[in-house]
């Protein structure tokens, strides 16, 4: 049942609200530092373990992956697409190491998977692209992060 | 049936079982190395360790038989205790390779070791590795994941009937390995790769394709000769990676052939005609309906005999029979397979193991429909119709109009007029007769490739072809 409650006029008025409102934004433009920051120019720093874009890492210009497909076994979003082959002084070793980036959810799972410290997710970012691209073993192979 | 209790559980068994076959009838796992149960028991692994009340040493429980009211642990303190001595010892010097290998997820000592084993490791000293020699084309050796439980060498013996896998040198240095370094002679050595626990001996046509446990499997039959060995197809993505046996005490037992085992390398054969071929059209991919019609006119008027692979279905046969029938009235039908083979009669054991004459797999169900065997055309006969599914030879046929439906290999192309490509086994379900009279079904594993249909459909196509305005 709706009951009509007639509300005292100082505050049908809204005088005292709107004042205290303004005092509100009065105080933080006048008083507090800015939130935003100048995007391109200005970086905000963010954590070490932030989960950004991938990497193999490499030791003495090796790469540290066996191919051993346990991150396109755990990735949620089967975005690792994996070939091995084998060569003289590698058993193992992936002829082909594809990221399609654009499924890729950085849950961080593959990370965790990797036997061999192979697959890291690095602090970028920065990632937007105007077109679809699949991160190869090349480019995830110089692509170091900014570590 | 005798009963023994398995922790606390009655268990019946057949006389002469051993304990870990009694315990498996009970759904109980004794977890083992080197028994496997189409192979003769050396118990040297000591994996299988139980307890037998009465006996104050601990068993081992393949080679001990089950005896009436024996009351048997296999979980307790003590056998747990030597379960974890065993897989200690074994991984003194079993390389860490799990990322690398490929047995890793379908592996007997991972399995084992998760199960039964300690997750610490005492031993610091170097381990143990040996230089591999090359073990032909079918089998990748390496000797450091060795566990020396001997199912290869015991394989070699009493099944493959060839001696060539030997344990060589003693004690913490035994290796196992061919004479010579020679490589593997048998038809069989695909199952070495089978039988090995450890990624010791794994094939080299599967080498680093997938992982086991990306696979999907299909329990099919192999359509390699008229045994029809029961087989798993393990595939993904449409494309098969590899052929494994599957038990069937009756037919092949726990082995397939080599010949059987790589037989599903054609499905996808780069020479595989995977779309409808006209011969002097000159057009590059003429499309289904006009592949029918041209077959149609290229028997047109014919006197046409129906050739039948002994490779096709039950099902597929009968529905060329009446489809014969129809279209082509009072046509002979006849099938073909391998050269020399015209009949049931004719087929026999090919060696004592698995291998039969028949190369193809359903000659006994094409006797059973009443279809003779290929000898030569008739004088009269002017047009053929071929039915083909893979591995039925394909006879002589002159000069005479043909046309081609099934699978068939680039260079078939040029002797028919027309080619309309169906399905391989792994494509199709259907059944087939073995030598034995036994019906099996074959399963459908992947989707045919390109524009191959199904025999039905290209038959459906056929008839259709005719009443669709103009075509015929």
């Amino acid at each position: 049942m709706l009951v009509d409650r007639k509300a005292p006029v100082t505050s049908r008025l809204y005088v005292v609200e709107i004042l205290k409102g303004l005092l509100i934004t009065m105080k933080n433009m006048l008083f507090s530092r800015n939130v935003t920051i100048q995007y391109p120019e200005e970086r905000r720093n963010y954590s070490d373990r932030l989960r950004g874009l991938h990497y193999i890492k490499a030791v003495n210009g090796v790469e540290n992956c066996t191919a051993c497909m346990l991150c396109p076994t755990v990735c949620p979003a089967e975005c690792i697409h994996i070939e091995a082959g084998e060569r003289p002084d590698k058993e193992k070793f992936p002829i082909k190491f594809e990221i399609d980036i654009l499924r890729c959810c950085f849950c961080g799972m593959c990370e965790e998977a990797c036997p061999k410290d192979a697959i890291k997710l690095s602090t970028i970012y920065e990632m937007s692209q105007s077109k679809r691209v699949v991160y190869d073993k090349e480019m995830l192979l110089v692509q170091r992060g900014n570590r | 049936m005798p009963t023994c209790t398995i922790d606390g559980r009655q268990v019946e068994f057949k006389p002469g079982e051993n304990l870990v076959e009694a315990a498996k009838r009970a759904g109980i796992e004794v977890p083992v190395f080197c028994y496997h149960p189409g192979l003769s028991v050396v118990a040297q692994c000591r994996m299988c360790a139980v307890e037998v009340q009465g006996i104050k040493k601990i068993q081992t429980a393949c080679s001990t038989k089950a005896a009436e009211g024996m009351v048997v642990l296999t979980q307790s303190e003590p056998v747990k205790k030597a379960r974890e001595s065993v897989m200690e010892f074994l991984l003194i010097n079993h390389p860490l390779d799990c990322p690398i290998c490929d047995q890793s997820g379908e592996c007997d000592l991972q399995d084992n070791s998760f199960g039964h084993g300690s997750a610490h490791m005492r031993y610091t000293e170097e381990r143990r590795t040996y230089v591999d020699l090359d073990m032909g084309p079918v089998i990748k050796k390496n000797m450091n994941r060795c566990i020396h439980c001997t199912r290869c060498i015991r394989f070699g013996d009493e099944i493959a009937g060839i001696r060539e896998m030997v344990a060589m040198q003693r004690g913490n240095n035994t290796e196992i390995t061919t004479l010579d370094g020679r490589p593997l002679e048998t038809d069989y050595a695909g199952n070495y790769a089978d039988i090995c626990p450890t990624g010791s001996l794994t094939l080299k046509d599967f080498r680093f394709k997938k992982r086991a446990w990306m696979v999907k499997k299909t329990a099919t039959v192999c359509e390699g000769c008229s045994r029809g060995c029961n087989i798993e197809l393990h595939w993904d993505h449409a494309t098969v990676f590899r052929t494994l046996p599957r038990e069937n005490a009756s037919i092949n037992r726990y082995w397939i052939c080599d010949e059987g085992r790589f037989n599903y390398r054609y499905i996808h054969d780069e020479q595989r005609v995977i779309s409808p071929v006209v011969a002097k059209s000159g057009a590059a991919a003429p499309g289904w309906p006009a592949a029918v019609v041209a077959a149609r006119e290229a028997l047109r008027g014919k006197r046409v005999e129906l050739l039948l692979g002994s490779d096709l279905t039950l099902e597929e046969a009968q529905l060329i029979q009446k489809f014969a029938g129809d279209f082509f009235p009072g046509a002979r039908l006849s099938h073909f397979g391998t050269p020399g083979i015209k009949s049931t009669s004719d087929d026999g054991d090919a060696d004592k193991i698995l291998k039969r004459k028949s190369k193809t797999s359903n000659l006994h169900g094409m006797e059973k429909l009443g279809v003779p065997g290929f000898g030569a055309l008739s004088k009269e006969t002017t047009g053929i119709l071929v039915f083909r599914a893979g591995r039925a030879e394909l006879p002589e046929w002159g000069g005479v109009a043909a046309v081609g439906v099934g699978v068939f290999m680039e260079p078939q192309a040029a002797r028919f007029a027309a080619l309309l490509p169906s399905a391989t086994f792994a494509e199709k379900d259907g059944t087939i007769v073995n030598f034995a009279g036994v019906s099996q079904r074959l399963v459908r594993a992947v989707p045919p490739p390109g524009d191959c249909k199904q025999i039905s459909e290209i038959l459906m196509m056929w008839a259709n072809s005719g009443r669709a305005g103009g075509a015929s």
